[in-house]
């Protein structure tokens, strides 16, 4: 700790900390541009200067310039920093008139226009006019991909972007070419970048130089409500705040949630938008001789009925989707019990994961922030930058920080980190328990070792085999290393709420078959290719392939449309809030599942008439689920019973989990955004491929 | 008489008396456009010593709004052009649009896309998302 005085305070701070940090700490505004809390320090943009007594006599860049280098008085005092001195107020406004000389005056159609850092700071610490009657430098504007726009003349060359992609997103394709005035950022060969995390140069750009291209010229910021929510494209449960306009969702950004996202979300979870305003399902369908018409939600309702009028709960199944929140989960569950049923299932990826392992069994234990403390971390049939790009850029993190060594079994992929690959045969896990090999070493050495364990090496009959043995190499005091990486944002939920066949019912796969129900529910269920034979209720959405396949079609709210709870990967549990309201007719599930339960009849019906009250009965069945935002990390509980299993592993090669990131779900599958980014990312690999 | 009193009592009608003595007295005539607006420039193109141009002015048939003039004479009016509009050797350009006067605050004002002041202000909301088609 080192005593420095700013502004006339006193203050103690860490004496790594740098001047601005330390200003920070003591309540002093720095404006700024190249600086950024989580990318390496470019000192480049002059913005943060602060006076330094006894320093140099020249304003200093606060940014570049640790406590620890600033020279103690000659009587021993701290060192002292002035932030509003007449010097400091001068060297602000020179710095902002040169940033001003080549900057566009072209606000009033700027994208960026009302939330822009060099507006705000020309306002705050620029002068009111200009001295320049010189002709502005222009720049050719270049191509970077599908989602960003650029309109390089705005740049200031703070390069923000050229840090975050090369540090956080892990691809080097942007630069600067030229020095001075002929500074230009650029991916030099005019390509699409190929990074799932691009999008977020766009919230780092701090003038109009990038903006998002989907949502070019559509609104302004001052005119859209914001409504914080979690993101479901993935189960990492990204914190993100919805801005509506009316009833239209105009874009998705990022939410600060150090636990989880950080700052950052994936393009995915940031440009699904427009795939909320297509395909959507507005009115009830029943089909009529093959097919579907258009119906009232009392003929949808009277038709259920009548196909599940008088069959026994063995014949009536249930699939819950992967975008589905708790409520409706449970409202589900709830409905099929009144039946008997036991065919009700959440993994329809068939995946072999049983919540009867123990809640240990399939979470992240060690938590996300539990990378930051990893010293080893071996991955098992996941990709985590597709499955959870965000947690992703966290492993680089560690990476970047520490050297972090990191293997992984499974198909070749590129993590932007290096990686040891074990082959992509599970086979290999019986050597490194055994010792075999380098990597056994490491993993042995480490203190906390972290092993991840993707949905791929779980579809398998091997599946508890692989978890015990992933649990066995992750134990140590305190710390609970298996870390079990979910892609999809309704499943801790859903196996939290048992939501798996018991009692000899039916898994997913299973009653996908022909002829296996007679009534088949598919609450949001997209990803399985159902047989003919059942008589399909589909509740969901999007038209997409389970609304090809159903026989009675409920229409019901998109994650941005309904409050629901959501349990990440890790076990934390978040809520959801809803931004604008389903189209048409549609209606949220929850309220879908109760008014069709008064429909089929005495005994079905269920018991809450709100949201309020269903969250009621759910957190007394689950209490556990009452606790948001809360991680209980490297609990243990019940693993015990799951190290002591032993079995052998399956000998092929494992599979990617999925083939396209931009198409996991049925919004994604019907963005035009997501559409034209799975097309330039398979271009990338046809190109790499030749 | 109403004529009359309009224009002894309101500037905002046509001309003033004052305008119609000075035009009278200086004035020379030099056109008329399609709305009966009338251009008028100094008598024998005299330049005038406090502008060191030529003094050129409208006098507005019915209410005086500026927009009403159009492109052609807009540019005379502006000493942009010295080619009347009806003169044959007036280029008139191929993205030029038939002229309108500002229509705020009249029946035929711009309404945004979703205003509830359109006429056929049919909820926009159908427009916001479209609908999946079985078909």
């Amino acid at each position: 700790m080192a005593k420095i005085i700013i502004d006339g305070n006193e203050i103690e701070v860490p004496a790594e900390y740098t001047l601005l940090q330390a200003c920070e700490q003591a309540g002093a505004e720095v404006p700024r541009f190249c600086y950024h809390e989580r990318l390496s320090v470019a000192g480049n943009c002059r913005m943060c200067l602060v006076e330094v007594k006894g320093g140099p006599p020249k304003p200093t860049a606060s940014c570049a310039m640790a406590v620890k280098d600033l020279r103690p008085g000659p009587n021993g005092e701290p060192p002292v920093v002035l932030t509003n001195s007449p010097m400091v107020k001068k060297a602000r406004e020179g710095v902002m008139e040169f940033l001003l000389i080549n900057h566009p005056l072209d606000c009033p159609i700027c994208d960026q226009g009302g939330e822009c850092d060099l507006q705000d700071q020309a306002m705050a610490f620029g002068i009111d006019n200009t001295r320049y009657a010189e002709n502005k430098r222009a720049v050719e504007d270049k191509y970077i991909g599908a989602l960003v726009k650029t309109t390089m003349t705005r740049c200031i060359q703070c390069t923000r972007c050229v840090r975050f992609t090369t540090e956080v997103a892990g691809v080097t394709e942007l630069g600067a070419i030229g020095r001075g005035e002929d500074m230009e950022i650029t991916s030099y060969l005019e390509q699409a970048m190929t990074s799932e995390l691009q999008g977020n140069v766009i919230d780092l750009c701090p003038v109009g130089a990038l903006t998002s291209k989907p949502y070019e010229f559509t609104a302004r910021a001052w005119e859209l409500t914001k409504t914080e929510s979690v993101d479901v494209m993935d189960a990492v449960g990204s914190a993100i705040r919805v801005d509506t306009r009316g009833r239209e969702v105009m874009r998705i950004l990022p939410r600060l949630n150090e636990d989880v996202n950080e700052e950052w979300i994936s393009d995915k979870s940031r440009f699904i938008w427009d795939g909320l305003k297509t395909q959507r399902l507005d009115r009830p369908y029943v089909r009529h001789q093959g097919k579907l018409k258009p119906v009232s939600w009392s003929e949808a309702f009277m038709t259920v009925a009548a196909h599940v009028k008088g069959k026994k709960g063995s014949q009536i199944g249930g699939i819950i989707g992967d975008l589905a929140s708790v409520e409706e989960a449970y409202a589900f569950k709830s409905l099929l019990e009144t039946f008997g049923s036991h065919n009700l299932d959440c993994r329809q990826d068939g995946s072999m994961i049983d919540p009867a392992w123990g809640r240990a069994s399939y979470l992240f234990n060690a938590g996300i922030t539990g990378i930051d403390h990893a010293d080893a971390v071996l991955i098992i049939g996941a990709n985590p930058r597709k499955e959870a790009a965000v947690l992703n850029a966290r492993l680089r993190k560690r990476w970047r920080q520490t050297g972090l060594p990191v293997a992984r079994i499974g198909a070749p992929a590129d993590l932007t980190y290096t990686c040891t690959d074990l082959g992509a045969s599970l086979s290999v896990l019986a050597d490194i328990e055994a010792g075999k090999g380098d990597f056994a070493a490491v993993l042995q050495a480490a203190k906390h070792p972290l092993v991840i364990v993707g949905h791929a090496a779980l579809k398998g009959s091997d599946a508890k085999a692989v978890l015990a043995a992933a649990a066995r190499l992750s134990q140590r005091e305190g710390w609970n290393g298996l870390a079990v990486l979910h892609h999809a944002a309704s499943r801790v939920g859903a196996l939290d709420l048992h939501c798996v066949p018991s009692q000899g019912g039916l898994d997913a796969r299973a009653m996908s078959k022909a002829n296996a129900v007679d009534v088949l529910f598919l609450l949001g269920a997209d990803e399985i290719d159902v047989d003919l034979g059942a008589f399909v209720v589909y509740i969901g959405s999007h038209g997409d392939r389970g609304a090809h396949r159903a026989d009675v079609i409920l229409p019901a709210a998109a994650y941005t449309e309904k409050s629901g709870l959501y349990v990440n990967t890790e076990g934390r549990v978040q809520r959801g809030y809803r931004a604008s309201f389903p189209p048409g007719d549609a209606r949220e599930d929850w309220a879908i599942l109760r008014a069709l339960s008064e429909q089929l009849g005495t005994g079905h019906q269920l018991p809450f008439n709100s949201l309020n009250e269903l969250r009621a009965f759910l957190f007394k069945d689950y209490p556990a689920l009452a606790e948001l935002d809360q991680v209980h990390a490297h609990s243990a509980a019940g693993i015990d019973a799951l190290i002591a299993h032993k079995g052998a592993f399956a000998a092929q090669p494992l599979e990617p989990l999925f083939a396209d990131f931009y198409m996991t779900n049925p919004i994604a599958r019907a963005s035009a955004i997501m559409a034209e980014c799975s097309a330039l990312a398979s271009g990338h690999v046809a190109m790499a491929a030749e | 008489m109403k004529a009359i009193l309009l224009r002894i009592f309101t500037w905002w009608h046509g001309a003033t008396v004052g305008t119609l003595f000075h035009t009278w007295r200086k004035g020379e005539k030099v056109g008329e456009d399609q709305y009966g607006n009338q251009y008028y420039q100094t008598k024998g193109q005299r330049v005038d010593p406090a502008l060191g141009i030529v003094r050129r002015w409208v006098i507005y048939k019915g209410e005086a709004d500026a927009s009403m003039i159009p492109a052609g004479w807009y540019g005379w009016m502006h000493h942009k052009l010295d080619v009347l509009p009806h003169q044959e050797n007036y280029i008139s350009r191929a993205w030029e649009k038939p002229h309108q006067p500002n229509l705020t605050g009249s029946a035929g004002a711009y309404r945004p896309h979703g205003s509830i002041l359109q006429d056929n202000s049919q909820s926009s909301a159908k427009e916001t998302y479209k609908p999946w088609n079985p078909a």
